[in-house]
């Protein structure tokens, strides 16, 4: 196990390296001057020119990569043009918000896929695995942010009694039913598409369990049906929605950023979409930075966990 | 050879023309219905000049927020423009996005599949790490930092969902590839000295085209759908040209007063386009390419 943790490290840094390189081209890919954005209304070239030269922006693209990579190294990723900010702070500020509605959604998302998954594999073809289905293929097209609107009209503004606010938060510590009231309908609007993934693998995957023949032992030596479904059927389906739910963070992390801007939630995602107008690239940069680095990580703890969790893959096959 | 008379039946009588088509209809309801929704999105964007009732950039003020009607039929927006027609107009862009992005995609990620897969060795080593880096980012924060760096352009934002799209076709292609590589007849081809390029394209690529026609239907509904997020984020093409996703968003500042078929009619479009080639391409999975079908 060790040598397979160590392989999976080990190949995570040229990927990662390759990542830094991919994001620092994106931004000199720009056409934007940014320190024509960073000095705001100063226009005397001599001062930009020592600006240019205080950033190092006068020096070889390699050089000024290295530099780069040697800041974020030591956890630096510049500062905002426009509220000259440190951008790690700004982001460290943002996670627990942007934290707080991802863990909403995957919650929201999981449980309600389990059982209408579990559901709809032992009564298949019946009326709750029709609806479903449908579902699931309706949820994997609907754009998260048409729902956002639809749940918006109803729950706010429609139904009398607005149950739901259309947007904005109050930190935890400050208000907790009001914050709870609040992450309603974003955790909603992100769970969704999620969840008609997940759904769709609980149900593929205890489907394909109910063929083996250990299944037919169990009832056999007779197991009641909800032992068999549990200790027995359960058990084995869920591994692969465990790699599946490592995948979700992924798309949790992109829903964040529509979602957030919807429901004026003030995460990660909100602060990138607010950045881009006004071409404050080190916040985008510093973003998307930190998402990928997340996803690739969670990727990597998530494969860690499916080989723990299944000791019939053998760490060689699983690197390969 | 044995000179045992084999029966030969000269003539299998066919059933009418009809009757298949209703059988396969039968067979197939999934690539009815997603290829009907595709055809008919398809119509609207090449027609859309004579099918839309009016000019979706006509701004009639005394018209503003009409709810639907019978002269509208989807209601107008707060500058008195006619819903319906920007739907029409919108499915232009949306699958001229899908579309183009997806080529992008195609021609970039096959290349470099059938390229890695045939070659191995450093060149398939490199790639993969390549494909493994763009794999990092999550697809749409991936499109938006592409599109951002470039410029809020349509162009841009087609670049960029192609780029997206490449991983896909590249790890899909090269696992093809190294399955049907060692077959006898790409060895006899080689025998008789046909040059790797040719090897590429006449004999292994014709193997490889069912999965990745699959795989372009699936990738056109994920281009639709990121190309309305990217208009939505402001990413997109610019007002006062009609697209879903920003005309969603534009809806956004009239949902308090209820003025709800603003966002409907462009929300319902992108559903439609989406979930069409969605359908479409898990019954072409099912139909072309029987490895890859999934247990549900």
């Amino acid at each position: 196990m060790i040598r397979y943790i160590l392989r999976r490290l080990l190949l995570m840094i040229p990927v990662a390296f390759l990542v830094t390189i991919g994001v620092f081209v994106l931004v000199r890919l720009s056409p934007a001057d940014p320190v024509l954005a960073f000095s705001g209304e100063e226009r005397d070239p001599a001062v930009l020119a020592a600006m240019r030269e205080e950033f190092g922006l006068n020096q070889p693209l390699p050089v000024q990569y290295v530099a780069w990579v040697s800041h974020l190294l030591q956890g630096d990723l510049g500062r905002s043009f426009q509220t000259k900010q440190r951008v790690l702070e700004a982001i460290v500020e943002r996670l627990p918000a942007t934290a707080e509605l991802g863990a909403a959604a995957l919650l929201i998302s999981v449980t309600v896929a389990l059982i209408v998954g579990i559901a709809s594999a032992i009564k298949r073809n019946s009326f709750v695995d029709l609806a479903a289905t449908s579902v699931t293929l309706a949820g994997i097209s609907f754009p998260s942010f048409f729902l956002a609107i639809v749940l918006i009209l109803l729950f706010a503004y429609v139904i009398p009694g607005h149950l739901f606010p259309p947007g904005g938060y109050t930190p935890a510590t400050q208000d907790l039913g009001d914050n709870l009231r609040r992450l309603v309908l974003p955790a909603v609007t992100l769970a969704t598409g999620s969840l008609a993934v997940n759904l769709r693998q609980v149900r593929s995957s205890l489907l394909d369990v109910f063929g083996h023949d250990y299944m037919r032992t169990a009832r056999a030596k007779g197991l009641r049906e909800r032992t068999v479904i549990a200790r027995h059927a359960l058990k084995n389906a869920l591994i692969p929605v465990v790699t599946l739910i490592g995948i979700q963070i992924g798309a949790i992390i992109e829903g964040a950023f529509i979602t957030e801007t919807i429901f004026f939630w003030p995460g990660i995602g909100r602060l990138a979409v607010t950045a881009i107008p006004s071409g404050d690239y080190p916040v985008v940069q510093g973003v998307v930075l930190v998402s990928a680095f997340s996803f690739m990580i969670t990727t990597l703890l998530v494969d860690l966990l499916y080989a723990w969790l299944d000791p019939r893959i053998s760490y060689d096959t699983a690197a390969a | 050879m044995s000179g045992a008379a084999i029966p030969v039946a000269l003539r299998v009588p066919r059933e009418s023309r009809g009757g298949a088509i209703a059988y396969f209809a039968r067979r197939n309801p999934r690539m009815i219905i997603g290829g009907a929704l595709v055809l008919m999105w398809i119509f609207l964007a090449l027609f859309a000049p004579f099918v839309a009732p009016y000019d979706p950039r006509q701004v009639n003020v005394s018209d503003s927020l009409l709810a639907p009607n019978w002269t509208h039929l989807l209601g107008t927006d707060d500058l008195g423009r006619d819903v319906l027609s920007r739907v029409i107009w919108g499915s232009r862009i949306s699958l001229s996005v899908g579309v183009i992005s997806v080529s992008v995609g195609f021609v970039f990620g096959v290349s470099l599949g059938l390229a890695a897969g045939y070659l191995g060795g450093a060149f398939d080593l490199l790639a993969m790490r390549v494909i493994d880096a763009l794999l990092a980012f999550p697809a749409l924060v991936l499109a938006i930092a592409i599109t951002s760096a470039l410029g809020p352009q349509i162009q841009n934002a087609m670049i960029a969902i192609g780029i997206v799209a490449i991983p896909a076709y590249a790890r899909l292609t090269r696992g093809q590839v190294l399955a049907v590589r060692a077959r006898e007849f790409i060895v006899a081809a080689r025998t008789i000295g046909c040059s790797p390029l040719r090897i590429v394209v006449w004999h292994i690529f014709p193997n490889v085209i069912n999965a990745l026609v699959v795989q372009a239907t699936l990738a056109t509904a994920f281009a639709i759908l990121a190309e309305a997020a990217l208009s939505f984020l402001g990413l997109g093409p610019q007002p006062p040209d009609p697209s879903w996703g920003q005309d969603i968003n534009y809806s956004q500042r009239y949902l308090p007063n209820l003025k709800w078929w603003m966002s409907v009619g462009p929300g319902i479009a992108i559903f439609s386009a989406v979930f069409a080639f969605n359908f479409l391409g898990d019954a072409l999975r099912d139909a072309l390419d029987p490895r890859l079908r999934r247990s549900a």
